[in-house]
């Protein structure tokens, strides 16, 4: 990767295809993990990821775009008009790429301040989204929430194709490149951004999930009637567990859009950013980050090898390899249900830093009623509910 | 007695979504899980026609009766090879849904890759295709027309005489109620399972069937319809087979006419939206009562109005 980013010139080859993988694994971890967040460790199953995917990629194109416009409109550059719908795809070509591009070629700050606007709007606009998803469904049952869930994200594609001020409906927009400064090639610096984004979003979830936070969440996980009686808001929980990870989903779209530099509603098919971030999350195992990690691995880079090699398997068969890619995966994801139900790497019992385990377990053998009993009411042992001595009053 | 196209179309649409979501109700009820895969079953009819009618050059409709065997079959072993398994260890509604999106994605390519053979053996096109020309006229309608009503019809009254009348039917019955309670009694729910499996995968598939008599058909019809099926079941409050129906009739209908109409008098763009029609429904009755019609039912039922209205018509009390 290092070596990748000194070297100034277009990546092509077998290099092309570890950038590729870098950023798909890049961009799926963050997905994965969020999901593994969700139901691995508070049993929200979240089957519309693709709708928080894509709020990051329109937000992409609808809010930075105009507003790239706008401040460069401002700096003095002429643009083609793009208010109306027609004029907003017809001169989206020319406005992005040639005056747009050529303006922030020599401005960095404006290029990073872009990026990380964009990063921050997908953020809250998908938590603002999770906060929309949670209202209908998350009182129900948890087949009613999948099956919400899962229609939402068709919606959502619907009405990216049909709003064109979104994304330029079926024809898709281009979108400013926030790396227009950099000499290189950009998808380089985007995969290594993307896997940046992924580590910090590790941590952010490795340090809550540590947390007492994390620990009620595996307590509602396992049993929310229990936690309900002990005066824990269930709901607002899971509430509060969906905006959160559903703001750190949509960062994935925001970054997909930059690496293509393109927002199509097709790029966020729901086939794609749900099915196959559930597959790594059931294949490395739900509830554990290890797993997650490498159940994106297998998936990331099976699925990118085989559509690289796509040529050689399509002169060879009658039908489109795509097809049977999906019956691979689909009947991996079966098996690995049936044979390995607990995933590649099993969850391991929760470690809390700072606390001796081996002092607690001996602690609890010394309490045990049936040594307890031998000795009630004998000399200096309290007993009874309000722990009195037997003949004190 | 000339039929408006539009009127056909929502009939024979209304018709398929209704079989389709009595057995997504059914299976709901005994397995306890949304089935995805359901929608896709009705892929299976579409190509058991196909292949009647354009490789044997038969009837379409002699493949109606194949494609009830063969949709049954594979639903009875999916939930051999898969959703007994999984139930059997012990995993919950979640995996087991989950089961049932990779077994709706499992399927779907397998119907595709069996499109793109038929294609390369036969060089016809497989994909998007239609058999209205094959159908017969019927008093000046299509013959799809009285044939998929009438399916829909007898299915709802056979089923109807089924699980009020036959011991099957009872037992059915008794193991959506209480899988271990009915167990006890000495009903074999795995034979029940088995049996209620192959009913819906059948009448699916079915469904599909009727499909590409009067709607383009591709692999993936099924699947796409997978939303509108939830919809009307959802609306028919998922606990008996008699709100699917209602469900099924009201989803139909309006997914078609709503749209059409709405195209008039709003504008022809919003015919881009018709998949929205049942996501909106679906939401609203979550929204509004989540136990659908059969809910609304219970809460006019237990009013005094409602009370009244029984007493007139001579049923009484309810409880």
């Amino acid at each position: 990767m290092i070596d990748l980013l000194s070297n100034l010139v277009a990546v092509s080859g077998s290099a092309r295809l570890i950038v590729d993988i870098a950023m798909y694994f890049g961009l799926f971890v963050i997905v994965a993990m969020a999901l593994n967040f969700q139901y691995g460790n508070a049993g929200v199953p979240n089957m519309g990821c693709a709708v928080q995917v894509i709020v990051g990629g329109f937000t992409v194109s609808a809010i930075t775009t105009r507003l790239t416009f706008w401040i460069i409109g401002q700096a003095g550059v002429e643009f083609l008009p793009y208010t109306s719908d027609y004029d907003w795809v017809y001169n989206n070509f020319r406005n992005v790429s040639v005056l747009a591009n050529g303006y922030l070629k020599d401005n960095i700050m404006l290029c990073i301040t872009l990026l990380l606007f964009s990063l921050a709007v997908s953020l809250v606009l998908g938590a603002a989204i999770g906060w929309l998803i949670s209202v209908p469904a998350i009182r129900l049952k948890a087949t009613y929430l999948m099956i919400t869930l899962i229609t939402m994200a068709d919606a959502s594609q619907i009405i990216g194709r049909n709003v064109v001020a979104i994304s330029g409906g079926t024809i898709g927009v281009f979108v400013p490149n926030v790396f227009a400064f950099y000499p290189g090639d950009r998808t380089v610096v985007m995969a290594t951004l993307t896997l940046f984004i992924g580590l910090i979003s590790f941590f952010i979830f490795r340090t809550m999930l540590n947390s007492p936070y994390g620990r009620l969440m595996r307590a509602i996980r396992e049993n929310e009637i229990t936690v309900g009686s002990v005066g824990k808001n269930v709901v607002g929980i899971r509430r509060n567990i969906l905006m959160f990870a559903s703001g750190i989903t949509a960062l994935s779209g925001c970054l997909l859009a930059f690496y293509f530099s393109y927002v199509v509603e097709a790029n966020y098919q729901r086939a794609f950013w749900t099915y196959w971030p559930w597959l790594m999350l059931i294949m490395g195992g739900p509830g554990n980050n290890a797993g997650t990690f490498l159940g994106t691995a297998l998936v990331v880079a099976m699925r990118r090898i085989i559509i690289v090699s796509k040529w050689y398997f399509d002169k060879m068969l009658f039908f489109p390899i795509s097809y049977f890619e999906n019956i691979l995966l689909g009947s991996l994801l079966l098996i690995i249900m049936i044979f390995r139900p607990s995933g590649l790497i099993p969850e391991k019992l929760l470690y809390i830093p700072g606390i001796n385990y081996r002092k607690l377990v001996r602690e609890e053998v010394a309490v045990d009623w049936r040594t307890t009993t031998k000795t009630r009411g004998g000399a200096g042992k309290r007993s009874g509910i309000f722990g009195r001595k037997k003949g004190d009053s | 007695m000339a039929i408006a196209a539009i009127w056909t179309a929502a009939l024979v649409y209304a018709a398929e979504i209704t079989l389709l979501s009595i057995g997504f109700t059914l299976t709901y009820l005994t397995a306890k899980i949304p089935n995805f895969a359901h929608g896709t079953y009705a892929g299976f009819g579409i190509y058991v026609v196909y292949t009647i009618s354009r490789i044997f050059h038969m009837s379409p409709y002699i493949g109606f009766p194949i494609s009830f065997f063969i949709g049954g079959a594979v639903s009875v072993l999916v939930y051999i090879v898969v959703i007994q398994v999984l139930s059997r260890m012990g995993s919950g509604a979640i995996v087991l849904t989950i089961a049932t999106l990779a077994i709706q994605i499992f399927l779907t390519s397998a119907l595709y890759i069996y499109a793109f053979w038929i294609r390369t053996v036969y060089s016809t096109y497989t994909i998007g295709f239609l058999v209205k020309e094959l159908d017969f006229e019927f008093m000046g309608m299509p013959g799809i027309l009285p044939v998929s009503v009438s399916i829909c019809v007898g299915t709802v009254i056979v089923l109807h005489y089924m699980l009020t009348r036959t011991k099957t039917g009872i037992a059915m019955r008794a193991v959506a109620e209480d899988t271990e309670l009915s167990s006890v009694l000495g009903i074999d729910t795995n034979r029940i399972q088995l049996f209620s499996w192959f009913l819906t995968g059948g009448l699916a598939a079915l469904a599909g069937s009727m499909m590409p008599l009067w709607f383009a058909s591709s692999p993936a019809t099924g699947s796409f319809m997978i939303t509108s099926i939830m919809a009307a079941s959802l609306l028919g409050g998922f606990t008996n087979v008699y709100g699917a129906v209602i469900g099924g009739i009201g989803i139909g209908f309006s997914e078609i006419i709503l749209t059409f109409y709405l195209q008039q008098t709003v504008g022809v763009w919003i015919g881009e939206y018709r998949p929205l029609v049942p996501m909106i429904v679906l939401v609203a009755v979550l929204l509004i009562e989540p136990n659908g019609l059969q809910g609304i039912w219970e809460r006019i039922a237990a009013s005094d109005t409602g009370q009244n209205l029984l007493k007139s018509i001579g049923r009484g009390e309810v409880e």
